[in-house]
Formats: structure tokens, C-alpha cells, sequence
């Protein structure tokens, strides 16, 4: 009976998005739609399959995913120091900085478009910049506000220890910060997914972004979507994965944090490490392929403007093209 | 006969004693509300106190009558605004592993299994990971927690995490062990199996102990000497020794036992009458007594 229940429970979570999928199949068929403008969802998918196939998309997905991640790690090599030094060792600064902080925050880089061309041009450090300045607050709030939450009670037991700095901040306000810390990156991982498909819109020889923008300049309107559906799919996974290691990173917490009402399970010792190795080699696959994919993709980005114009001579709905 | 006697002409010096206070005042600036100046508050004042070697030495005072700040100057983690403490005739500037402090909120890392809790102070000492483990497990089973090594704190109840705050504060092996209020938030029961726990643990390990807390019975059962502390501003009242027979367990219901507590009782009901008023004599105790006894 139980079973039963749960079957339906699915279903019914589920059904609007399958209602969503049905309608979208339909809608051009029928011609409740225009196909030009909204093509069924199978042709979509065929789309997607030739991206995949001819390897475009990889060669896209890699270079926005190498974009987000040198992106946020420059914003953590800055936000992560400034954080701990603002909330443990000068917490009055950091009061202080505080309001300058929060107006810089709002800066948004597009606003500042001209400003930012003049001093880091259009090529690929101005795309990771603009990520890194996105990304740069939402880190260094949390790891503020991480580090002073820490309770004190703990703080004052490791220095009746006679620790070090080094042992303090690693054994005790690092661990004691870092569910907060992973919240911060979270939200800046979600900014960052963001900024760089806007980024790559207006000015890049490849990515997800660019994809979008050049498929739609193109009038390739299936591959538009394709373009569109996996930014969405990446959104989804890279903010399951976080969440997954915020919920992970506070099992110690009493109560459950504000992200779940779920009980927290916690892994043993030897999954956790699996994990801990799963992503690092994630990371390192994505540094060093998507660094390859990039400068590659930037040599060519010299002949952007034929292979541009030749793909809209070819036109067609399975447009994607490699030029090499 | 007398079970009390106070401490008056008896002091031993700055050299024979394990902790030596002298003198102590701590002052704070207190900025007023209404924009004016600057007001001191005078949170000590002229404290003077002496720990002999193995000894358990209670405080016992009103809240804020600064017998927690005193202890975080033994601690090393706060300075007296003027006066010294030593700990064995050295002037202590700073916190070192020579004293080990457990607090009432525990303290226990979160994300630190019982065993690795236990084993923070002998990793500042950079004690080899063998012999970590062999004296954590000695500690673990000192304080009654075999099986409980590998649980993390949010696993256990409140007396079970002071049980580890304990181990691991003896685990690095202090001569002086500093509790503030450590019992204050578990439930009676466990608190006096605590008690008898602690007492068998001190008996153990012959450390010397400095106690606080506001709980008269708690100071009378498990001291050599009890300092009274008053407050505003903070200061040692009296030094009442306890010459109760150990070992003490099934020793609250003795007449003895209310008879001290009493007079402790009395020493802090003065205190919050407005202070100053001599105690009332002997015989008045007695009477005093029968009313009381179910305080």
C-alpha cells in the first residue's frame, strides 16, 4: 500500500513536467505554435543528439564549465584570505568596510561594460573576470559571517591549547565555517552560471552562451534550444552538487540546516573521501581539458567571421558545423 | 567540635603555592548611554588567593561576581588590569598546556569524533599518532565512555559530552585542571554521578583542581576549600575549608555536610542582603539550620 503511494506521490511530482514536454511536442504539430519560432521538443532532442554526436557540444560544455570554475576559484583565492582575516582577526574592519562592501556587490559588470573592456579588452580574461567579480561577494560575505559564527566557546578552548594561527584556522575556524562557506559558493556558483552565459552572448568564439547566441543569429532554432536546455541541465546538476556537499559539510550540525528538512544521513568516512576524489578529478578533468579547449577555441576564434557566415550559408536545422 | 574553619592566619606563600593570586583587580570602561563619558566598572578588586599542590579548591559566588573572569586569568586567556597570578612561582602571561580548562558549554568540535576530541590537545603536542591513541583510549575509559570512541558529539547527551570535555582537558596532561560551571547544564542525577566521577578521576590523577560554580552543595562535596566570592566589585569573602572525611559519597545527608553548607549559604545571604553585616552567631546557625534544610 505504501508502495502504491509512493508510485502516485512521483507521478503527481512529476506530472507537470511531463504535461510540459507533451504540450511543448504539441503545440507546434497542431499549430497552436509557430514551429519556426517553437519547434516540437523532437526535434529538439535530435538537435541535442547531433550536438553531441559531432562533439560541439562537448567542446562547448567544457569551455563555459573551464569559464565558471577559473572564474570562482580566482574569486575564492581572493574572497577566501580577505574573509578569514576580516572575520577573525579584525572584525572591526571588516564593520566598517562593510557598507563599501555591500555597494561594490551591486556592481553589476555589465553595467560597467565599457570600463571593464578598457582594462581587461574582450578577449577570455575579461569573460573570467567579469565571472570572478560576480562571484567575489557572495564567497567573501559568507566566509565573514562563517568565521564569526563560530562558536566562541571553541575558539577560546583551542587557544587555552596554545595553537597556532595555522592550527586555528585549519582545525578549528575553517571546519567550523565551511557550511556556511559552501553556502556562499553556492550562491555564487549559481551567479556565476549566469553572468557567463550573458558574457558568452556577447562576445565569445565558443560555450554554451555563445552557442545560444550564434544558433539564434543563425536562425537555427531547434540547435537554440538545445543550447538552451543544456545551460539549464547544468544549472540543475552543478546546484544538486553543492547542495549535496553543504548538506554533507553540516551533518555535525544538532539540527538540520535551513537548506533541508530531511534527515541528514551522514556518509562514512570511506564514501566521503570517494566523493572528495570523484570531484577532485572532475575538477582537474575540466582545468586542464577545458584550458586545452579554450586556447583552441580562441586560435580559431580568429576565423569566427568565416565559419560564421559559411554556417549561414549552409542554414538547415542540423546546422552544427566543425570547422576543422 | 568544628567542621569549618576559617582561613585567616594560615596563607602560605607566592613559592609553596600551585596558584598564587595576588592582588587582583580588573577594570572595565563602560561607555554610558547617554553620550557622556567614559564609566568604570570595577568587575575585581583587591583578589588574593592561593591553590595548594592537589588540591580541589572550589569558587562559589553570585553570577557576575567575576569568578569566571578570574579563572580565564589563570587561563592565561584574560589579563588582570593590575596584580599577577603564578603558577608555581612563574607569572602566568599566556595559556599553556600546563593548565586544562573545561567550560560549561562543553566545547567539544562538532565535527570531531570522542577519539579525535580527546586527541587535540596531544596533537598541539605533536604527540606520535601511537602513543595518541593508546592515551586517548586511557582517558575514554577513565571517564566511562568505551564504545562511545567513534560517535560525534551531537551523538551523545550533555553528560556524556562533559564526560569527553574532561578526558580531553586530562589527556594533554596539565598539572592544574580549570572547570568553570562545568555541571551547570546537565540534569541532577547525572550531575552527581558526575561529582563522584570527578572525585574518583582527581583521586586518580592528583591534579590540582580549581572549581567554579554557584551550586553550594556541589562545593561542599567535592572541595578541600571553598572561597567565598561576592560581588560588585568581586572579591574573595572568605575561605571556608572542609574537613569532611573522603571518601564522601553518601555524605550529603550527614549533619556535617548541611552544617557547611549552611555556613556558605550564609556567607552568600549576606552578600546579596547588601554585604557588610557581620554573620550571625554560632548558635543562631543552629537554629537557622532546621528551617533551612530543605534549601
Amino acid at each position: 500500500m505504501k508502495k502504491y503511494e509512493a508510485v502516485v506521490d512521483r507521478f503527481l511530482r512529476y506530472s507537470g513536467l511531463v504535461a510540459f514536454f507533451v504540450l511543448w511536442e504539441a503545440a507546434p504539430r497542431l499549430g497552436w505554435a509557430d514551429p519556426q519560432f517553437l519547434p516540437p521538443l523532437s526535434a529538439v532532442l535530435q538537435s541535442i543528439y547531433w550536438l553531441a554526436v559531432d562533439g560541439e557540444l562537448y567542446s562547448h560544455l567544457i569551455v563555459s564549465l573551464w569559464r565558471a570554475l577559473v572564474g570562482l576559484m580566482l574569486a575564492a583565492l581572493v574572497a577566501l584570505p580577505l574573509g578569514f582575516i576580516l572575520g577573525a582577526r579584525c572584525p572591526e574592519t571588516a564593520r566598517h568596510l562593510d557598507p563599501l562592501f555591500r555597494l561594490l556587490s551591486q556592481v553589476n559588470p555589465f553595467s560597467l561594460a565599457p570600463v571593464f573592456m578598457l582594462c581587461f579588452g574582450i578577449g577570455e580574461i575579461s569573460k573570467l573576470m567579469t565571472i570572478a567579480l560576480v562571484a567575489l561577494w557572495p564567497i567573501l560575505f559568507h566566509t565573514i559571517t562563517g568565521v564569526r559564527m563560530v562558536d566562541p566557546l571553541l575558539v577560546k578552548t583551542a587557544r587555552s591549547l596554545t595553537v597556532t594561527r595555522g592550527v586555528m584556522v585549519s582545525e578549528v575556524l575553517l571546519p567550523g565555517a565551511f557550511p556556511t562557506i559552501i553556502s556562499g559558493f553556492r550562491v555564487a556558483t549559481q551567479m556565476t552560471v549566469f553572468m557567463l552565459i550573458a558574457a558568452e552572448m556577447l562576445g565569445a568564439a565558443a560555450g554554451l552562451g555563445w552557442l545560444v547566441h550564434n544558433s539564434a543569429m543563425l536562425s537555427q532554432i531547434p540547435r537554440m534550444y538545445a543550447g538552451g536546455a543544456f545551460i539549464i541541465l547544468l544549472g540543475i546538476i552543478i546546484n544538486q552538487i553543492l547542495l549535496k556537499v553543504e548538506r554533507e559539510s553540516m551533518f555535525w550540525r544538532e539540527c538540520p540546516g535551513p537548506v533541508t528538512d530531511e534527515v541528514v544521513r551522514s556518509l562514512s568516512g570511506k564514501t566521503r573521501s570517494l566523493y572528495v576524489a570523484a570531484f577532485a578529478c572532475a575538477f582537474a578533468f575540466v582545468l586542464i581539458c577545458g584550458s586545452q579547449e579554450v586556447r583552441r577555441v580562441n586560435i580559431q576564434g580568429l576565423h569566427s567571421d568565416k565559419t560564421a557566415s559559411h554556417q549561414h550559408n549552409h542554414g538547415g536545422l542540423v546546422g552544427p558545423l566543425r570547422s576543422d | 567540635m568544628t567542621v569549618q574553619q576559617t582561613e585567616t592566619a594560615r596563607t602560605i606563600g607566592k613559592e609553596d603555592a600551585k596558584i598564587f593570586a595576588q592582588n587582583i583587580r580588573r577594570v572595565y570602561q563602560i561607555k554610558s548611554k547617554d553620550g557622556g563619558g567614559i564609566t568604570e566598572f570595577e568587575a575585581i578588586r583587591k583578589l588574593d588567593l592561593e591553590v595548594r599542590a592537589g588540591e580541589f579548591f572550589t569558587i562559589v559566588g553570585p553570577s557576575g561576581c567575576g569568578k569566571s573572569t578570574f579563572l580565564d586569568m589563570v587561563a592565561g586567556l584574560a589579563k588582570p588590569s593590575s596584580g599577577e597570578v603564578f603558577i608555581d612561582g612563574k607569572l602566568i602571561t599566556g595559556p599553556a598546556l600546563d593548565r586544562g580548562i573545561v567550560l560549561q558549554g562543553y566545547a567539544l568540535f562538532p565535527w570531531r569524533t570522542v577519539r579525535k576530541n580527546v586527541e587535540f590537545g596531544l596533537e598541539v603536542k605533536k604527540i606520535p599518532q601511537k602513543d595518541r591513541n593508546e592515551i586517548s583510549q586511557r582517558f575514554i575509559e577513565l571517564v566511562g565512555l568505551k564504545n562511545f570512541e567513534d560517535r560525534y558529539p551531537h551523538e551523545l547527551s550533555g553528560g556524556m559530552k562533559q564526560r569527553v570535555a574532561i578526558a580531553r582537558a586530562l589527556a594533554y596532561d596539565p598539572e592544574v585542571l580549570l572547570m568553570d560551571e562545568p555541571f551547570a547544564a546537565v540534569d541532577a542525577q547525572t550531575r552527581e554521578t558526575l561529582q563522584e566521577e570527578l572525585l574518583r578521576i582527581w583521586e586518580e590523577t592528583k591534579k590540582t583542581i580549581i572549581f567554579i560554580t554557584h551550586g553550594i552543595d556541589e562545593a561542599v562535596f567535592l572541595s578541600d576549600r571553598v572561597a567565598v566570592m561576592t560581588a560588585n566589585p568581586g572579591t574573595i569573602k572568605e575561605v571556608v575549608t572542609i574537613n569532611l572525611p573522603r571518601p564522601r559519597h553518601g555524605i550529603r545527608s550527614s549533619a556535617e555536610f548541611g552544617w557547611v553548607r549552611h555556613k556558605i549559604w550564609e556567607l552568600l545571604q549576606n552578600e546579596q542582603d547588601g554585604g557588610g553585616r557581620p554573620a550571625l552567631p554560632d548558635q543562631d546557625v543552629a537554629a537557622a539550620i532546621s528551617t533551612t534544610a530543605a534549601l
